[in-house]
């Protein structure tokens, strides 16, 4: 079985934000209303409910840390480093995407963001190591060329067909 | 005489020129999206929700309700000639369907398939003709507290029946219900969990959770996961004719799966691969041949895919009628509603007879669409298996940012899209579900409006959840569920233990 502290500290993190939680919802202000419950109620309540749901999760992953240390397995026989790159890859992109969004405008910034997605992508999967020179250079101008029709077209589909005003 | 005026209103308003293309098009892009192995019918349903944002609440739901019944009939497509299954609920139809292909017969698969689903849904689409709307009028009598148990009931069903830990299906949940309630209390006027945020102030949009959750999640996890596939399977007009056997052997099957998935579809947290798996277990365990079972069965494709089909049909039941959402598509049906002010629950028959009728002909109308699309273009779709994923990747975050951004024009809803990615990533690498989060980020905000309603009508006493019968009863199933959560739990680890030894 392999080791794995993500699950166990994960559990802790719910813990920890449920009772931030609980501490924010305690501090919002009482207004009273006759018969009703305050606004704090709920959110008191259900924060409270994920910190004891937290507690037996995190027991039981503690268990299965620990089990998996003593048994001593050293059959780790997946890497998980390649495919949460992959994932970081992606999500990194995205929030680079984002941030570019308005202040490059829609087009430069999705043209962009195709290109890296594609040849990042490409590179990652290890499918760019099998190409030969002159396939390379044809997959990298495919990949340009692609990243601009696609973001122009997108362009013109929503701002003139839709009336979407996106950011120029 | 009623169901035929009822049926008669769903006419006109399904065979309008608007709701014909809208139907059209949810079933094309849902046999798409099934087709396609790494896209699923959430992340399309998620992408596709800002749409509803501009047309009526029925032609919203006709689309949506389109791509989720179309993507159970594309998914066996690759399931029967890749081995690849296109949905979850396919896979089942890889053991059987793809003996099938390596035997020569992948047309005859492909043909019984798609007679299959179409039974399984036709039969289901009357079934909720006929019992949605009694049911619908019994529960119009239930009050506040009784909503709020149902709604109780049908989260902690949600949670417990997921597959994985019990307990991290309910903490989803709960962290669902905490999202639900981000925004500014409706009673006091105070502002929960916005830290002076103000596009926090109407609390979080249900689009970007869902884009977030879903959509962002499943595209970032194929990344690398998707193996692109050749395939050379010619598919003849010929090859698809089955035998009169072929014929003979699957009618009782596909009449069980049906059943079975009518049966599965309507409780909360089973979704329709559940329905597959036990229609073809059933199966196998009927048939006088058990051992040709994964060997080219034709038994074993028609009666789970009858399943699956009529489970995403009797899905629409608990969801029209009571508010309840099954699984995360449905929990996404609701959010449509809510998108058009429409309340879930036993009003809506009643408020919105259009609404309900128009979708239950659409339904028919869309089986037969699917009938006729999927067997003629068989090719087209094998064809779309071979796009690359670092095209497909781009392209679908690149509609998920703009569908969002159309919503506020805020780039901030595209951050939430990004950090709703982030947490759905998350999800998946610590083994909790996304499914119950969305839907108790649906039913928290009127769980809350009911429990209080409740407490105000009762002044506080809380035994008023226990007085009521229907309420009672709820709280009657919601014990035995965890009760058997508990059992089960204790008799799997001591099986695990009795192995060990």
């Amino acid at each position: 079985m392999e080791r794995d502290i993500g699950k166990p500290l994960f559990n802790l993190f719910l813990l920890i934000a449920s009772a931030s939680a609980f501490v924010a919802a305690s501090a919002l202000p009482n207004i009273e209303i006759p018969g009703d419950l305050s606004a704090a109620f709920f959110p008191k309540l259900l924060s409270g409910l994920v910190f004891i749901l937290a507690i037996p999760c995190l027991i039981k992953d503690l268990q299965e840390w620990r089990r998996a240390g003593s048994e001593g397995s050293k059959a780790a026989a997946v890497n998980p480093v390649r495919g949460i790159a992959q994932w970081c890859f992606a999500i990194v992109l995205l929030v680079a995407y984002i941030y570019a969004f308005e202040r490059l405008g829609y087009i430069a910034s999705t043209a962009l963001f195709t290109f890296f997605c594609v040849m990042g992508l490409a590179l990652i999967s290890g499918a760019w190591s099998t190409l030969s020179a002159a396939q390379k250079g044809l997959s990298l101008l495919f990949a340009l060329v692609f990243s601009v029709v696609l973001a122009g077209a997108i362009f013109y589909v929503f701002t003139d067909l839709f009336q979407i005003p996106l950011p120029t | 005489m009623e169901i035929l005026d009822n049926l008669a209103l769903g006419v006109s308003v399904a065979f309008t020129i608007e709701n014909l293309m809208y139907c059209a098009l949810g079933v094309t892009i849902g046999m798409l999206i099934g087709v396609i192995p790494g896209v699923g019918h959430l992340a399309a349903i998620s992408m596709l929700l800002p749409l509803t944002y501009y047309v009526p609440a029925t032609t919203a739901l006709v689309m949506l309700a389109g791509i989720y019944y179309g993507a159970q009939y594309g998914g066996s497509t690759a399931a029967i000639l890749l081995n690849l299954p296109g949905t979850p609920s396919s896979s089942v139809v890889c053991l059987d369907g793809y003996p099938m292909t390596k035997q020569g017969r992948a047309g005859v698969a492909l043909f019984m398939t798609t007679i299959a689903s179409f039974v399984g849904s036709f039969i289901t689409v009357i079934v909720l003709a006929a019992f949605a709307p009694p049911l619908a009028d019994f529960a119009i009598a239930f009050n506040s507290a009784d909503y709020f148990s149902m709604m109780l009931l049908g989260l902690v069903a949600a949670a417990i029946l997921v597959q994985g830990n019990p307990a991290k299906g309910l903490a989803a949940v709960v962290f669902g219900l905490l999202l639900g309630i981000v925004g500014t209390d409706v009673s006091t006027g105070i502002q929960r969990y916005t830290f002076g945020l103000t596009f926090l102030y109407d609390g979080l949009n249900i689009v970007a959770i869902a884009m977030g959750i879903f959509g962002v999640t499943e595209v970032v996890a194929n990344v690398g996961k998707v193996v692109q596939v050749k395939n050379d399977q010619k598919i003849t007009f010929r090859s698809l004719l089955p035998t009169r056997r072929d014929l003979k052997e699957s009618i009782f099957p596909m009449l069980r799966g049906t059943g079975i998935g009518t049966g599965i579809g309507v409780l909360p947290g089973t979704g329709t691969s559940i329905g597959s798996f036990i229609a073809y277990a059933v199966e196998k365990k009927v048939s006088k041949n058990p051992e040709k079972f994964g060997k080219g069965a034709i038994e074993g494709i028609t009666a789970p895919e009858s399943a699956n089909n009529a489970a995403a049909q009797s899905a629409f039941i608990p969801t029209l009628t009571l508010g309840i959402p099954g699984d995360a598509v449905m929990a996404l049906m609701l959010g449509a509603l809510l998108i058009h002010g429409i309340t879930p629950g036993p009003n809506v028959i009643s408020d919105n007879p259009d609404l309900f009728w128009g979708l239950v002909i659409s339904f028919l109308i869309g089986n037969v669409m699917l009938l006729i699309l999927n067997i003629p273009m068989v090719g087209l779709w094998v064809r779309l298996l071979k796009i690359p994923y670092p095209i497909l990747y781009p392209s679908i975050i690149l509609f998920i940012v703009i569908g969002v951004y159309s919503i506020n024009y805020s780039d901030m809803d595209i951050m939430l899209v990004a950090l709703f990615g982030a947490i759905g990533c998350l999800f998946l690498l610590l083994g909790f579900e996304p499914a119950p989060l969305l839907l108790g980020f649906i039913l928290g905000p009127m769980m809350e409006e009911n429990f209080r309603r409740a407490m105000l009508l009762s002044r506080g006493d809380l035994m008023v959840f226990l007085e009521r019968p229907v309420s009672a009863t709820f709280f009657a199933m919601i014990a035995a569920l965890v009760v058997w959560s508990i059992y089960s739990a204790i008799r799997k680890k001591r099986v695990a233990v009795a192995k060990e030894f």
